[in-house]
């Protein structure tokens, strides 16, 4: 006897262990070679000012990750969680163009200006030390480098904010809870099939037009994770439409209303 | 001998073979439709063309062998893996706000429109708006409210975004090498006015003595000011407005008849019969635009009586191509034909004044031209009185073209003033004696000044007469003789190359100036961009001259407005220039009164004509000069343009000199070598009074015998990467008073030198096999079967056995067919009963659409299963295309180039059928005679929507897929490059990318060869071998010109029209924000439409009942382009229809066709399935057809119609 008695089983191993392999290797496929693996979670420092300066955001956003502010640590780069979170700011001060075009416009140093040019709003941090870069692009006239976050590819046509808006989704919806973000990171996939998750069936993700930048607001009357607008009725306890209501109003236009096809998107 | 291009058998009938049926047609008017002479004689070498697909060679690799391939490969694979080793990680993309200044009104994202006007040759002027992405110029459109444009626009405008970002453009300013410099360098507009100072202050000591100034001519009053400035510095200087293809002979007869030099205005539209002598109404010459929008506007059946358009000419235009009746006659005999009208007109009651009389009594016509008396007779009725008998006062025009000597603008005008239709249908307008010249006298006195070595300074502005000088006016070679020689242009050019200073230019995109259109229209032009390359303007630097220092173009522009504008309006001045500036207009012109006995002073211009020479007979030539694509050579580095075919040749890249087959045959002008692939032309030589040229000999259909046509422009020796070297200069042999046709040449075969000379054409691309493509009737078939009414008595004298066959449209849709449907296959079709459902077609838009809209809904039956699903929701787009009013003029394939960043693949590429035009224009021939057709047909063809699309349905990755509104959409990304849709597309509208075309250099090599050879890579031939990352560093400046909202498509991809879907998706998301629940009618406008100048191309929502397209599609003379594959394609084309006059009518199966148009079998009365057994059932004019070789074989055609369809019937 050559072999001893356990060889008999090798094939059958053999065999199971391929098919495990395999079944390992699809599935590692399956997971990471999505853009909800390599898109989402992107976190890159706000703004790309110098490479000193950018150390220092890289290292703070590692230590922050993707919690909320810690309390006593200060996020040094540009932090939607204090503007848009704990100021309370309306989304549409900076990107003052997202009703009436398809780009969500970065703002200019003017506006960035408006409260922090010296001698304008005196408060503790409008002033200080690390908001310095936006007064030496004033004063160099020089635009100040943002890096973008959400990006659809190339073969992908604008992604048309104004349209969105207008039918009621609000910034939530796609950028997440954007108010508790110190460092804006991706949160959603921006696949076509998560576009079409929402085109296909609209309904939980519409709310009132005067809400979609009530950050909020959204946030409270939506379900807590998935951002569905089912309830009818905030936590506040007061009626507001339901997605079911607005969509219906926004059927009544005799449009091809939420295009699924091709051609609203690939040309 | 080739059967190429030119048979010898003319005039007799190709000997047919019972499979040569596939290429025959017959029109719908009785007469042969061709698409060139290999067509029409079916040489096996075209039948192999049209049963490839492709050429041989389409699937080998650019210029590239195996060998070289795989090396190249290995490089690139090598200098990509280097490139992309960080590659894993996501790009960082940074964006850049505006900083400080924040542009007014601008919305990042969406484009801001801006009003200027585009100066252009011939001091012709258009009025467009700018598209701007962020004070981007991307794209150009008509402005609505310049009366010249009225939204329309020409090729130069929509081609000339391209010369903003022409990466050949000059720079810097340049001293070249004087003595005691160091070669030349680059200098700063600081050098410039530090050189400037101390020597023009020397000249204005002098008066100006010795100095000279070349300039473009043009209208503007602020360059007129800046001129007064100069000339009060250098009382002596000389200026010169110079224009080498403007003709003196028509200016200097306008000046003296109507007494002050002046231009002519023409409004077609209110004329109902147009005599057109050699002039290109509809072409590329000033006014065209305005001539384009008042003809189509009395051609439209539907609205009014049509007018009549005779056209005698030397050249085949695409006027001519229009004209209700054509005749061709060498330029020297065409004088004859107006005296011959003139007496007729006379001797019929026409009171002309009395020296006019005796002048033409003077004339007689020399020998050897035949003057075709019925013609004149008929064409003198026809001017002098209506059908019904009425007096043509007023309504009439006769014109001539300024290859015409003085004597016959002369007499056109004496004609025009006694039939009354001046003030009427022409009017005149003054301008100034130095811009109604051409300059070539100044330009002479100046070759003379300096061959005595008089001159100190020349001063070129925006022209090249090194290049362009008539070759009597040797000015090249005495050019240098001047000490200093300042050229300011915006192109590399021959003059800059002669140049001592060379100064760039601002492109007019970039300027602040303004521009009078020849109706007079002042209009401003404002800058949509800061120069690019810190260049200057022609004013600017004008005043440099006149010793301004830093002059600022906007100032001078105020300050000569400031005066204009006085009291123009309430609001003072600030608030008439801003709303001029918004408005893009300043003034509209006045017409000059002009006294109706003006035709007394004709007279001895007329008289003149009877010393003109032989005309052109036996060895005898005349020379017509033609303006191409590239102008008088201006726009040559505009690849746009190169690529553009030729209207009637259909010949790209390259002028050739156009003969008649006549010509052709006695001077053995036959192709060389010639197969389709490679069509070698013969060189010829072109001598006119001791000059000569050579260029290519080919031969088209319509030009007159012992005439030779040429385009000026071509054979730039100093240009850019696109126009050097394309094509033949024949300036040499340009007269020199600018007219356009040169008497007394020779012609002979080159004998040394290369004797052939490769050309491209796309004459036979795309060919659709001679099905009833193009349908053409007369006036009178129109009149009589033109409505519902008159169909529905013909079906109801039908038996009931025919009337059921044709109650069903092939779409078994009960509906009466419409009068284009009869005459087509259509009508003789059974009803199409689908193979197969498509599954696709389930879709939930279907389910929902409102039950009421459904076209089932109101013939009360169910839906049908087999039926395709019906698009009930509105919008549907469609488009119609008006055959009777397409002029052919090109500018629909340019705009929309401009607008979807349609690459140019160049020379070698077209002749192997890979143009990426989505919308060409064919062109097809009328008539019987290979020489001499009687009329041409256009028809542009871009993808036609096919509802059921036969590319949608071999696609295996689903690239090609229906969109509910009813478009076939492209998606570029999904698209792996199998061409099965193009393979299967009826139409051959899809394009494929084979390389990327983009970086391609079209002169050979590619662009970006230096930075490959940087890396180590010696000599590839093929720019696809490149990693992309190399090829992205690669001229950076012509990615501005790209739209933002279309994909700029990569090789390997499939591309075709989509109805301009940018702009559908734009407007109906701007519908939204509005929040209406319809995109109103001309709210959405394709690229073609919006350009098209005779409005021939309507689009929209054709489920609007009140939508301008769903009233064409559904009129009388909609056809669907090969309708009965049952494509259902949302563009139809409308019927031409032409208004011949019936006097001059002889042809009997033409004239039976008035009655009868439903000839040929086609007709709903026809017996089906009696005639291809026998033609006994056929009246005799019928059977009479069969000796055009045609009816016979139409028969056997028609069996295998019915027998796919029975087949796929499964009957």
């Amino acid at each position: 006897m050559i072999f001893p008695k356990w060889t008999n089983t090798l094939p059958t191993m053999l065999l199971g262990g391929t098919l495990a392999g395999l079944g390992l290797v699809i599935g590692l496929v399956w997971y990471y070679f999505t853009p909800k693996y390599w898109r989402t979670g992107y976190m890159p420092a706000q703004p790309a000012v110098s490479a000193a300066f950018e150390q220092d955001l890289f290292e703070a956003a590692r230590r922050d990750s993707r919690t909320p502010e810690i309390p006593g640590v200060m996020y040094p780069g540009f932090s939607h969680q204090i503007h848009a979170g704990k100021l309370g700011m309306d989304c549409r001060y900076c990107h003052s163009h997202i009703e009436e075009s398809a780009e969500a416009n970065i703002p200019t140093v003017s506006t960035c200006m408006g409260c922090h040019a010296d001698g304008h709003v005196n408060t503790l941090f409008a002033k200080a030390e690390r908001v310095q870069f936006v007064r030496d692009a004033w004063e160099a006239d020089a635009p100040i480098e943002w890096r973008r976050v959400h990006k659809v590819p190339d073969y992908v046509r604008n992604f048309p904010h104004h349209v969105h808006i207008h039918a009621g989704v609000s910034c939530l919806s796609c950028h997440g809870n954007i108010m508790e973000q110190p460092v804006v990171h991706q949160v959603e996939p921006l696949s076509m099939g998560w576009c079409l998750e929402c085109h296909r069936n609209a309904e939980p993700h519409l709310v009132p037009r005067d809400k979609v930048t009530d950050l909020y607001w959204v946030r409270d009357h939506f379900e807590s994770t998935n951002f569905r607008n089912t309830s009818g009725t905030g936590a506040d306890g007061a009626a507001t439409p339901g997605g079911a209501a607005l969509l219906k109003a926004l059927e009544e236009k005799n449009l091809h209303l939420l295009p699924a096809n091709c051609g609203a998107c690939h040309y | 001998m080739s059967m190429d291009q030119c048979h010898s058998t003319v005039g007799e009938q190709p000997a047919s073979k019972p499979r040569a049926a596939s290429h025959e047609q017959v029109g719908t008017d009785g007469r042969k439709y061709w698409r060139s002479v290999e067509d029409l004689a079916d040489t096996p070498d075209f039948r192999e063309w049209l049963e490839r697909e492709m050429p041989a060679g389409a699937s080998l690799l650019l210029e590239s062998s195996r060998r070289s391939f795989l090396k190249l490969m290995g490089a690139s694979v090598a200098l990509a893996g280097a490139a992309t080793i960080p590659g894993c990680r996501r790009p960082d993309h940074k964006i850049l706000p505006y900083s400080r200044e924040v542009p007014e009104d601008v919305i990042p994202g969406k484009p801001l429109f801006f009003a200027t006007s585009l100066p252009l040759p011939g001091g012709d002027v258009e009025g467009v708006l700018v598209e701007t992405h962020e004070n981007r110029p991307t794209k150009i459109e008509g402005n609505p409210l310049h009366p010249v444009n009225r939204g329309k626009s020409g090729l130069w405008a929509q081609s000339s975004i391209l010369g903003l970002y022409d990466p050949d453009r000059l720079k810097d300013p340049v001293l070249a090498s004087l003595p005691g410099d160091e070669g030349s360098k680059s200098r700063s507009w600081d050098d410039v006015a530090a050189w400037f100072g101390p020597h023009f202050d020397r000249l204005a000591t002098k008066q100006g003595q010795g100095l000279w100034f070349v300039v473009e001519k043009r209208q503007s009053p602020t360059r007129d000011a800046v001129r007064a400035m100069v000339e009060k510095r250098f009382p002596r200087a000389r200026w010169v407005s110079y224009d080498p293809l403007h003709s003196d002979a028509q200016a200097r007869a306008l000046g003296a008849v109507i007494g002050k030099p002046c231009r002519e205005l023409f409004k077609l539209e209110s004329a109902d019969v147009v005599v057109s002598f050699d002039r290109d109404l509809l072409g590329l010459e000033p006014g065209s635009l305005v001539n384009a929008r008042g003809f189509a506007s009395r051609r439209t059946v539907e609205t009014g009586a049509m007018s009549r358009l005779y056209v005698i000419e030397s050249s085949l235009s695409i006027t001519g191509g229009r004209a209700d009746h054509r005749l061709a006659m060498a330029p020297s005999m065409i004088p004859s034909m107006v005296i011959a009208l003139a007496k007729e007109l006379a001797s019929q009651g026409l009171s002309l004044p009395e020296p006019v009389r005796a002048a033409l009594g003077r004339t007689g016509t020399p020998t050897g031209v035949t003057i075709d008396s019925t013609f004149v007779r008929e064409l003198a009725k026809d001017l002098l009185k209506d059908d019904q008998g009425w007096a043509r006062t007023g309504r009439t025009l006769v014109c001539a073209g300024p290859a015409q000597p003085a004597g016959v603008h002369a007499l056109c005008v004496a004609i025009n003033a006694a039939l009354g239709n001046i003030g009427r249908t022409v009017s005149y307008r003054e301008v100034t004696a130095d811009f109604a010249s051409n300059g070539a006298e100044g330009l002479s006195a100046l070759t003379a000044e300096l061959e005595a070595g008089r001159v100190d300074t020349v001063i070129c502005i925006g022209v090249n007469p090194v290049y362009d000088a008539p070759g009597t006016i040797d000015f090249a070679s005495r050019f240098a003789k001047a000490t200093h020689r300042i050229v300011a242009s915006v192109d590399d050019n021959e003059t800059v190359a002669a140049s001592t200073w060379r100064l760039p230019m601002s492109h007019w995109l970039e300027t602040w100036g303004d521009a009078v259109a020849i109706d007079g229209t002042a209009s401003p032009i404002q800058p949509m961009i800061a120069p690019l390359f810190g260049t200057r303007s022609d004013i600017e630097i004008l005043a440099m001259i006149a010793g301004v220092a830093n002059p600022d173009g906007y100032e001078f522009l105020r300050n000569v407005w400031r005066e204009r504008l006085a009291g123009a309006s309430a609001g003072g001045f600030e608030a008439t220039w801003k709303r001029s500036l918004f408005n893009g207009v300043f003034a509209e012109g006045t017409a000059m009164a002009v006294d109706a006995t003006v035709g007394a002073r004709a007279a001895d211009q007329i008289a003149r004509l009877a010393e003109a020479g032989a005309p052109a007979t036996g060895e005898n030539f005349d020379v017509v000069f033609a303006v191409g694509n590239v102008g008088d050579g201006r726009f040559a580095n505009a690849a746009w343009l190169h690529e553009l075919p030729e209207p009637t040749t259909r010949i790209a890249w390259d002028n050739v000199a156009m003969v008649s087959v006549a010509t052709a045959v006695k001077y053995g002008l036959e192709q060389d070598k010639a197969t389709t692939e490679h069509r070698m032309a013969r060189m010829i030589e072109l001598s006119v009074g001791g000059q000569s040229v050579r260029l290519p000999a080919w031969v088209t259909p319509g030009v007159p015998d012992n005439t030779v046509v040429v385009q000026v422009g071509y054979g730039r020796t100093v240009c850019g990467h696109v126009g050097t070297g394309v094509g033949f200069n024949v300036y040499g042999i340009l007269p020199r008073d600018g007219s356009r046709s040169a008497r007394g040449a020779s012609i002979r075969r080159a004998t040394s030198g290369p004797l052939s000379h490769q050309i491209v054409t796309t004459q036979a691309h795309g060919s659709m096999e001679g099905r009833a493509i193009v349908r053409e009737v007369d006036l009178p078939a129109v009149k009589k079967w033109g409505s519902f009414e008159s169909n529905r008595a013909l079906l109801a004298a039908l038996p009931s056995e025919k009337r059921d066959r044709i109650k069903y449209d092939s779409y078994k849709q009960e509906r009466d067919l419409n009068f284009a449907e009869m005459l087509g296959e259509l009508s003789h079709t059974p009803a199409n009963v689908n193979a197969y459902i498509n599954p696709q077609r389930g879709t939930k838009t279907m389910e929902n659409a409102p039950r009421g809209t459904h076209p089932s809904a109101a013939t009360g039956r169910p839906p049908q299963p087999n039926t395709l699903p019906d698009f009930a929701k509105r919008p549907q787009w469609g488009m119609t295309i008006d055959l009777t009013t397409c002029t052919g003029c090109n500018v629909c394939t340019v705009a929309c180039q401009a607008e979807n960043n349609i690459p140019v693949v160049g020379k070698a590429e077209v002749n192997k059928g890979r143009e990426m035009h989505w919308i060409r224009v064919d062109r097809y021939f009328a008539g019987p005679n290979v020489a001499n057709p009687d009329s041409v047909l256009f028809q542009p063809v871009a993808c036609v929507q096919c509802e059921n699309a036969p590319c949608e349905t071999v696609c295996p990755v689903n690239a090609t897929v229906h969109g509910p509104e009813g478009i076939n959409y492209m998606v570029y990304n999904r698209c792996i490059g199998t061409r099965y849709c193009a393979n299967n597309c009826p139409y051959k509208v899809r394009r494929f990318n084979f390389f990327e075309y983009g970086t391609r250099k079209l002169n050979g090599g590619f662009i970006g060869q230096e930075t490959l050879r940087g890396a180590g890579i010696d000599g590839p031939s093929n720019v696809n071998l490149i990693p992309p990352r190399l090829r992205e560093q690669i001229n950076n400046i012509q990615k501005l010109k790209m739209n933002p909202d279309v994909t700029v498509r990569s090789r390997g991809v499939m591309e075709k029209c989509t109805y301009c879907i940018q702009r559908i998706n734009e407007a109906r998301i701007e519908i939204k924000l509005k929040n209406l629940d319809y995109i109103p009618d001309g709210f959405v406008q394709a690229a073609c439409q919006q350009a098209c100048p005779s409005g021939a191309i309507v689009f929209g929502d054709i489920e609007d009942p009140e939508s301008t397209v769903a009233k064409l599609r559904n009129g009388q003379r909609s056809y669907s382009l090969l309708g009965y594959l049952n494509t259902r394609p949302r563009t139809t084309y409308l019927l031409s229809v032409r208004n011949p006059n019936p006097a001059l009518i002889t042809d009997k199966h033409r004239r039976h066709a008035w009655d009868e148009p439903f000839h040929h079998g086609h007709g709903p009365d026809a017996d089906h399935g009696g005639h291809a057994r026998s033609g006994g059932a056929m009246p005799p004019e019928h059977a009479s057809a069969s000796v055009m070789g045609v009816d016979t074989l139409k028969r056997i055609e028609d069996q295998g119609y019915r027998l796919s369809l029975a087949v796929l019937a499964g009957v």
